[in-house]
């Protein structure tokens, strides 16, 4: 049996205005505690799905059930859902609202109703934990992006949620910047955070994720661990998609005789380097 | 305005705890105002100055060029004072231009420096609470004086937004102008309407996004955030109502 936290069956959503579904019959269910990868094309329902998760958006059919309760919409039940689902976006520009890291940080957990002397130990242990110490007193226009991008994840750890999501973290940070938000990702599924993010990197996604989504128009086309879905080339095309490095070089390396395919599919460049040297 | 944010972030005064410098400030003008003598502005106008270049750590340089901006504007304005048009010359200066005299009284040459003067100290109030005071502090010092949540609400949301609208606009100039977007006066014409319609929708969808972002942290039409406070010191407090006793001292001595 299946530890189920996000379920969701056959999604419908489109915006107003728009003949097109943005969600066509999306179905998907996510493991608790899993780091969740989410591929596909620009425009193919990932972030129109993100918000359907977090009740920014209702669909306008199918149900999504969180822990096998179906989403409840009320005031109050909005309110508990968007504590236990946090979404970092994409760009940072249009989630800080406040020139203040400080104030900024602090708002999502002042909304929980918690008395403000836990709101600050909160806001203070987060934080540290993300580094933001020694920027923490600049304001919000004047930090780099990557350093907003950890604020913005700083805004939902504070409130402590189940399942988190980033849309597109990488984007346009540094490589030095995407490889602290990397780190911050691990930590967050070692404590048993369930992880969602969308991402266009290949490489990365193959190294990470427990599970792969590949969307396609408004729903699911192929899902599975990333050794299953980027093995189907066809699918992948359809996608926009390219095999991850690691892969396509285990690929040639087996067909040219010097690694036996008996092997484990390698997820990342170093498990491959370890075969050759082995071999 | 943009400098002035940037001065007043690296402020030596700015870990300050923000109520001592706002009363420290609106005091100090109130008894600009209400006294309008050119003792106390010049007493308010040295302290004001010496307490942003040598304790804030504001340039001097920069310092007095902000200071020259409101004084050319009221130089300039204190002109319709000094000068009259009149039949009869004046005690302080007259030219006669045709049948009439262009003139100055000694006593409007003496109330329109009261009046630069009062309002250039009036102004170094104000600069001493801008340069040093980052805008989040001020609002929160509205905040415990009552200020109404709505207009407190809507200024952290427009100080916040004129950067990033700044920088949205900078970039689409920038991009104009790799592309001859400014070449002439037609083509700057027309590319600053694209840019200002182009900002315009810009700030919609952002504002569109930033809602969604806010809902999504449980936003539930009040905004609530912490005010990092940085504690007042004894010593700080006592030199200010000192300073304080002096000024109003002087003013009731003016007065009377």
């Amino acid at each position: 049996m299946k530890d189920l936290i996000l379920k969701a069956d056959n999604l419908y959503f489109s915006y107003e205005g728009d003949k097109n579904h943005s969600l066509n019959g999306l179905s998907l269910e996510i493991e608790r505690g899993k780091k969740i990868a989410f591929m596909g094309p620009n425009g193919s329902g990932k972030s129109t799905f993100f918000l359907c998760c977090n009740g920014i958006l209702k669909p306008v059919s199918g149900s999504l059930c969180l822990d096998g309760e179906p989403y409840d919409y009320s005031r109050k039940g909005l309110l508990k859902l968007r504590q236990r689902v946090g979404i970092v976006f994409q760009d940072p520009d249009s989630q800080l609202f406040s020139a203040s890291v400080y104030q900024e940080i602090s708002f999502g957990i002042l909304n929980l109703g918690v008395s403000e002397e836990e709101a600050a130990r909160e806001v203070e242990e987060v934080i540290g934990r993300l580094e933001i110490t020694p920027f923490r007193h600049k304001p919000t226009h004047a930090l780099s992006g990557g350093q907003k991008k950890l604020v913005s994840i700083a805004d939902i750890l504070v409130m402590h949620p189940d399942i988190i999501i980033l849309d597109e973290p990488a984007a346009a940070l540094d490589p030095r910047h995407s490889e602290m938000v990397n780190k911050i990702v691990d930590k967050l599924t070692e404590k048993g955070i369930t992880v969602m993010i969308a991402t266009h990197d290949v490489d990365y996604a193959m190294g990470w994720a427990d599970q792969v989504f590949l969307f396609k128009e408004g729903r699911v086309l192929a899902f599975g661990t990333p050794e299953e879905v980027f093995a189907d080339r066809e699918t992948l095309r359809e996608t926009n998609l390219r095999q991850p490095a690691v892969l396509e070089l285990f690929e040639t390396l087996c067909r040219k005789g010097i690694l036996s395919s008996q092997l484990k599919t390698p997820r990342r460049l170093e498990d491959l380097e370890r075969y050759i040297r082995e071999s | 305005m943009i400098s002035i944010d940037r001065l007043c972030y690296n402020s030596n005064l700015r870990y300050v705890n923000a109520g001592e410098k706002f009363a420290f400030a609106v005091l100090s003008l109130c008894a600009c105002v209400l006294s309008r003598s050119i003792p106390v502005s010049c007493f308010v106008l040295v302290i004001m100055g010496i307490l942003s270049v040598w304790k804030g750590g504001i340039p001097f340089s920069c310092y007095m060029r902000y200071m020259g901006v409101p004084l050319v504007f009221l130089l300039l304005s204190s002109l319709a004072i000094i000068i009259n048009f009149s039949g009869e010359p004046l005690d302080l200066f007259a030219f006669s231009v045709g049948g009439i005299y262009i003139t100055g009284s000694r006593e409007s040459l003496f109330y329109a420096l009261n009046l630069i003067l009062t309002a250039l100290a009036s102004v170094s109030c104000l600069y001493f609470l801008s340069f040093h005071t980052p805008m989040p502090d001020i609002l929160s010092v509205l905040r415990r004086l009552r200020c109404p949540k709505l207009i407190l609400e809507l200024m952290l949301l427009i100080y916040r937004f004129i950067f990033v609208l700044f920088e949205v606009a900078h970039a689409i100039r920038v991009s104009q102008n790799s592309r001859l977007g400014n070449r002439n006066y037609r083509t700057s014409m027309k590319s600053f309407g694209a840019m200002a319609s182009a900002l315009l929708i810009r700030a919609m969808k952002k504002s569109d996004a930033l809602y969604n972002a806010m809902e999504a942290r449980c936003y539930n039409g009040d905004i609530r955030v912490l005010d990092e406070n940085f504690p007042p010191r004894g010593k700080e407090i006592i030199l200010i109502v000192v300073f304080e006793i002096i000024l109003y001292g002087l003013v009731v001595i003016e007065m009377l």
